[in-house]
């Protein structure tokens, strides 16, 4: 168990060296000049290599590649060239937005999806089956801009319900102010829903057709232990690695909710440093994004060998 | 126990019980008249070849049709238990019937029991639903099942997940669930098919001491005419959905009176009486009738039936009486005796020189996996390889057949792929006449390929299931006979021929064929390059035993007109006894035993042997089983064996000695080639094995 | 060596055609085959189809501009005074080619990469998996935004990534589906018999490997035309004037009080395509599972 553990860890670490290197040489391959973005068009050419020098953009690629991984170790993130603050104050708030966000469509969505796939799953090819997989099956194929569109056309423009813009100034809590959450919320909440609810509902009826839920009927036991006892371990297993997944297909998700409803998150930042070039954000939004999935794939193997005991036990 | 009730009521009766599937592909008659009558105390064996509808009809009385077919089924007939027809009752109230009244017992029960809980708790939820008892003593009633079953450490063992056993103990902790609410009623769906000739004799042991101890009666479903000999009372044998006949035991093995039955047991190898020699196989021409197909006005195995008349064409039999407990469906159970299906033939015990061998092993060494230490680069070594083959070493003589036999992790698979070059060999030579051949076959050249070649356990899986049959016929002819075009398509259908398969059938994709056309098909393939040796890996196991004779006399056919010499892998003794010239024995990765099959089959045997083939079940109730059982299972082959492999589970260990030095060689006084591995000289083990 | 890349390649348009026949008789197949249909013919004849051009203003914008739907625009015009009609059935076109390149792209490196690292095994597919899983630890739609954004948004570029982005996850599948087919005694037998790697991985198992391929592919497919309508959204896909959905739907975010109808018809045409092919996807599934069970029974 312990060298499982150990083997996961190692690999997350060059997992993230892959993320870090791929950003790197991506950044690389970029048009422009990062010093006549910093200091604008009417900038002297003394003045920009001046400033080429101090950024160390002279130097071999290896070499910035090398110090700016060991900057972010260090915790030093270093400044955004368009916002011209030190990208820890950004980065921060931000990604605080984007947790709540994401922490309202985990813990409301995945219990909802896990209840409602399983219950599918028991009582397949029945006519409300038939309704839910049908649900499940739109709401994976409807792309996120145009739920959350559809949501602020309903309740924004028509009902006059919601704020059709989640704009949060700085020192405002979101929490606060829970009308700016519920649209972006909800969007992002049934996408979720719908995959892994469809997802847990083929697992339930897979693990319905093993020989050992056949042993717990004969056994003569009633089918609410049946389901609870035999039938629910079995079928999370799988449905934990579908969780973990789902959370970077959710990521991506963000990306769009937090651009259609303006909502100040980590995807916004993420797009706004996109068109205005600004690299070492770009960088550092990029590195965190990628880490959270690894980190989420991380988990869940962690609690597969945890909760399987074939594998805790060997 | 007290005598047993015999009650007037029989416990079971099922009635021209009929089970019909209908699905979008047409309607399925899978069980179309199947009648039998169980007592309390009785155990009725429910005895036929796949697709016969026993496994259905043994779940058809707890009304669990669902794995079976999702769709519609519809069961017609009545079931009465104690009385009462399950088939009108109410599913609630069928359900509380279930775990307590009636108790089932599965083919396999590694699949059987769920993985994520521990053993211990699966069997206290029994008890709790059923009796009510609570946590406590629920615990201690568990222990004392446990123990009741012949489980090592009931106390402890409630704590494993099922991983975590072996499949004995699991088929194990399996009776003693059914066990636990002292049914009456105890349905066993195929319980020892699964699992190691040894392991099953001790299975079977506990069967029959259950029918001692408990009450109920037990409901036998089986395809092995050998446990169905140890363990029943009276038996019902099934064909195409119908009993065909019932009767006592003994009166099934010696005075069938159905020719399907008759004809099913000489399909059977039989231990030989004094010698290696026995009758020939028979076998059963044609094939079963299809559940697709209707009900017929007719005998449905007329057309298979070497006594069939107008009548049997015209009017459906029912079962009529024979004799007082016994019943046939023929019309003609008056002129069924042994010879129905014409003499039985000694076999020819041609002498076959051995000129040279054919193909030669020595010190064979195979071990999977590596070391790996405990933390990553430092610490104990923790795992260790899998040292699944150790040091194996044997000849083949042209024309002859050597039969390698054992049980699971005897290294007996390893050994075949090590030779045909799928593995590669880690130590040892192998020689081909007097070429060395490389590791791996692809380093081997075209002419080794074709005239090596080997034939699988599987054949379902033996041919692509998107190509059709004649694919693998034709690309061996190309590949290894280097014909091409026309040559190998007729040469293909040569072969097709010869193997008693109409050309037309090669163009079907596998799907379209049955298990034995499938493996015959593949047979052709193997047959396609004249190779030297053929390797049958378990290459009847899975066949059902009628056709399983049909394979084997068309391997007898081809040695006989070719001189192609055979290893035969099985861990099935009878077909080996059967079948060959020579012998080994293999266990945990070494040779306990080998030599001429007249004497590994005789004392003096290895102590290992001498287990196996008494725990071989035979098919004639009289026999009675030596009782030599081996406790444990077989090592887990991590370790290396200090002394004698066999060491843990000798029933004849001398001492210490087995533990501390690896036995010698002794070869035996008569043939110099018979070889046993034992620290017991064979004088003394002759002696020792006499009484 | 043709030769045998013409049967494997005979052998997967038999396969096609079967399975469009069963799929016809599953439930989701008979929704989704209409639609998927539709949206094919818009593709290849939408330009001709259209009444107005997609792409041309007319003189006079404010005349025209946001005019609900009528008799003469069906669809209503938007804030240019294109028609929107004329504008959703040319937009089919380039994304359907774009994500059905992407994802066809995709599935044939998947599929080349998950036969051999699976078939090949040892060293070879260690380290190939390990390079799969390092690009499935990107949020696809964060690798394809860094690409674009460094490549320039063209459509070549869009299916380029999509196809890239998306063969870690087929090589996944396909190398488990190979992993189980390598133990099957059919391969060993190709191997006794001395047939090449190449044979073996095209012959005996790529045939093998469609039926899984085929549920893949459409699955694939869906999340292709989600992730090109996303990233037009996004201002990173097909660029104007070319009339991209995900880009009408954006831009018409704006005037979505006064005009909804200018958002609605392409959100309608994204969500109608996506939930056909994901109807065809299931009916694949269903379809492949009824072929199975008519041999067996």
């Amino acid at each position: 168990m312990a060298r499982f553990i150990a083997r996961r860890l190692g690999l997350i670490c060059i997992t993230l060296l892959v993320v870090s290197l791929v950003i790197f040489v991506i950044t690389e391959l970029l048009p422009g000049d990062v010093a006549a973005m910093i200091l604008g068009k009417e900038a002297t050419e003394e003045s920009l290599e001046r400033l080429r020098e101090e950024l160390g953009l002279n130097r071999p690629a290896y070499e910035r590649y090398l110090s700016w991984v060991g900057d972010v170790l260090r915790g030093d993130l270093g400044d955004s060239y368009a916002l011209k603050l030190p990208i820890t104050d950004i980065v921060g708030r931000r990604l605080r937005h984007s947790v709540i966000l994401a922490a309202f469509a985990f813990l409301v969505g995945v219990p909802a999806a896990v209840a409602a796939g399983i219950w599918a799953g028991i009582h397949p090819n029945t006519k409300l089956d038939r309704i839910v997989s049908m649900t499940g099956l739109v709401g994976i194929s409807i792309p996120e801009f145009v739920t959350g569109l559809l949501l602020m056309l309903l309740f924004s423009s028509t009902l006059h319900l919601l704020p059709s813009s989640s704009i949060i100034l700085p020192g405002v809590n979101p929490l606060t102010s829970p009308q700016i959450l519920i649209m972006p919320a909800l969007t992002i909440t049934s996408v979720l829903f719908a995959y892994i609810m469809r997802m847990t509902r083929a697992n339930v009826i897979e693990v319905m057709q093993a020989d050992y839920i056949r042993t717990a009927i004969l056994k003569g036991l009633p089918m609410k232990r049946v389901i609870l006892r035999h039938l629910f371990p079995n079928a999370m297993l799988p449905t934990i690695t579908v969780i973990a997944s789902s959370f970077g297909w959710m990521l991506g998700g963000i990306i769009i909710v937090e651009n259609v409803f303006a909502y100040p998150g980590i995807g916004q930042l993420l797009l706004r440093s996109i068109e205005t070039h600004d690299i070492p954000l770009l960088e550092v939004v990029t590195l965190i994004v990628a880490g959270t999935y690894a980190i989420s794939n991380l988990l869940a193997d962690l609690s597969y060998a945890a909760l399987d005991p074939r594998v805790r036990l060997g | 126990m007290s005598e047993k009730r015999k009650d007037e009521i029989p416990l079971l009766e099922v009635d021209h019980l009929a089970v019909t599937f209908y699905t979008p592909h047409g309607t399925f008659h899978v069980v179309r008249d199947v009648s039998f009558t169980i007592q309390r105390g009785e155990v009725l064996a429910l005895v036929g070849e796949t697709g016969c509808g026993k496994s259905i009809s043994a779940f058809a009385i707890v009304n669990y049709l669902l794995p079976f077919h999702p769709g519609e089924s519809r069961v017609d007939g009545t079931i009465l238990f104690e009385g009462k027809d399950l088939i009108a009752m109410p599913d609630s109230e069928l359900h509380k019937l279930r775990g307590s009244r009636i108790a089932m017992v599965y083919q396999n029960p590694g699949t059987s029991l769920n993985p994520t809980m521990r053993v211990g708790l699966q069997m206290e939820e029994v008890l709790r639903e059923h009796l009510g008892v609570e946590s406590k003593q629920a615990h201690q009633r568990t222990v004392k099942l446990f123990d009741s079953v012949g489980l090592a450490e009931p106390d402890r063992i409630g704590q494993r997940y099922p991983h975590q056993l072996s499949g004995g103990m699991q088929q194990r902790v399996m009776i003693a669930m059914a066990l636990a609410c002292d049914p009456d009623l105890l349905i066993m769906d195929e319980p020892t098919t699964g699992l190691d000739v040894t392991t099953e004799a001790t299975i079977l042991d506990l069967m029959v001491d259950l029918k001692r101890r408990v009450n109920a009666g037990i409901l036998f479903v089986s395809h092995n005419l050998g446990t169905v000999a140890r363990v029943a009372d009276r038996v019902a044998v099934m064909y195409a959905g119908q009993t065909i006949e019932q009767a006592p035991t003994s009166a099934i093995f010696k005075r069938s009176k159905h020719p399907y039955t008759t004809g099913l047991l000489q399909c059977v190898p039989q231990p030989p009486a004094e010698d290696r020699a026995g009758t020939k196989l028979r076998s059963i021409p044609g094939d079963t009738y299809a559940p697709e197909e209707g009900n017929l006005q007719a005998c449905l195995f007329a057309p298979r039936c070497p006594m069939a008349q107008e009548l049997c064409r015209t009017e459906a039999p029912e079962m009529l009486s024979v004799r007082d407990n016994q019943q046939s469906r023929c019309f003609f159970w008056n002129n069924v005796h042994k010879e129905i299906w014409g003499e039985l033939e000694p076999r020819d015990e041609g002498l076959r020189e051995s000129v040279e061998p054919v193909l030669s092993a020595r010190n064979l060494r195979r071990f999977f996996g590596q070391w790996q230490r405990k933390y990553i680069l430092f610490g104990p070594r923790v795992r260790l390889p899998v040292r699944a083959v150790t040091n194996i070493g044997f000849q083949v003589g042209t024309g002859r057949t050597l039969g390698i036999v054992g049980e699971s992790g005897c290294g007996k698979t390893t050994v075949a792929r090590l030779l045909v070059g799928l593995i590669p060999r880690q130590r040892g030579d192998i020689l081909l006449r007097t070429e060395e051949l490389a590791p791996l076959i692809e380093g081997r050249t075209d002419q080794q390929r074709a005239a090596l070649r080997m034939v699988f356990q599987n054949p379902t899986t033996s041919l692509n299931p998107k190509l059709p049959a004649r694919h693998a016929i034709v690309r061996s002819l190309q590949k290894l006979a280097r014909l091409s075009g026309k040559d190998s398509r007729e040469r293909a259908e040569e072969l097709a021929r010869a193997v008693r398969l109409e050309p037309a059938y090669l163009e079907r994709r596998p799907e379209a064929l049955s298990g034995g056309e499938q493996q015959r098909i593949v047979l052709a393939a193997a047959f396609a390059g004249e190779a030297d040796l053929i390797i049958a890996d378990e290459a009847v196991a899975s066949l059902d035993v009628s056709v399983q004779a049909q394979v084997i006399k068309l391997l007898e056919d081809h040695q006989r007109e070719s001189g192609t010499s055979y290893i035969f892998i099985s861990h099935d003794l009878g077909v080996v006894r059967y079948i060959s010239d020579d012998i080994l024995v293999l266990y945990a990765g070494h040779i306990a035993e080998s030599g001429p099959a007249e004497c590994v089959l005789n004392i003096p045997s290895h102590p290992y042997t001498e287990a196996l083939l008494s725990a071989v079940p035979v098919p004639d109730p009289d026999a009675m089983p030596t009782r030599i059982r081996l406790g444990g299972a077989v090592p887990t082959l991590r370790e290396r064996f200090q002394g004698c492999f066999f060491a843990g589970r000798c029933p004849r260990k001398i001492g210490p000695i087995c533990d501390n030095t690896p036995p010698p060689v002794n070869t035996g006084p008569d043939p110099p080639d018979h070889a046993i591995y034992c620290h017991i000289p064979p004088e003394e083990l002759m002696k020792l094995q006499s009484d | 060596m043709i030769e045998i890349i013409c049967s494997g390649l005979v052998a997967t348009w038999r396969s096609i055609g079967n399975t469009l026949r069963l799929i016809l008789r599953t439930w989701s197949g008979r929704i989704a085959l209409p639609i998927v249909l539709l949206h094919l013919v818009l593709t290849l004849f939408g330009p001709w189809l259209a009444p107005y051009s997609p792409t041309a203003m007319p003189e006079s914008i404010e005349q025209y501009q946001n005019l609900p739907p009528s008799l003469q625009f069906w669809l209503g015009t938007d804030q240019y005074g294109r028609d929107v009609l004329s504008r959703v059935m040319c937009g089919a076109g380039s994304l359907i080619a774009t994500a059905g390149g992407g994802a066809l792209l995709g599935i044939m490196l998947g599929a080349v990469v998950g036969m051999s690292s699976g078939y090949k095994g040892g060293r070879v597919d260690e380290v190939f998996m390990r390079v799969m899983d390092g690009l499935m630890s990107f949020p696809t739609l964060l690798l394809a935004l860094l690409v674009l954004f460094t490549l320039g948004p063209s459509r070549f570029n869009i299916a380029a990534t999509i196809g890239f982005v998306s063969m870690p996850a087929i090589a996944r599948v396909v190398r488990s589906t190979t992993l189980s087919l390598k133990t099957m005694e059919f391969v060993q037998s190709a191997r006794l018999r001395g047939e090449s790697t190449f044979y073996i991985i095209f012959r005996e198992i790529l045939p093998n490997v469609l039926p899984v391929l085929g549920v893949e592919a459409s699955v694939r497919f869906s999340y292709a035309i989600l992730s090109v309508a996303s990233l037009g959204f996004l201002g990173l896909g097909i660029q104007p004037p070319s009339p991209d959905w995900g880009l009408m739907i954006s831009q018409s975010r704006r005037f979505l009080v006064i005009a909804p109808w200018v958002a609605l018809a392409p959100m309608a045409a994204v969500a109608s395509l996506v939930i056909g092919v994901n109807l065809l996807a299931d009916g694949i599934r269903q379809a492949t599972r009824m072929a199975k069970e008519e041999k067996h029974e």
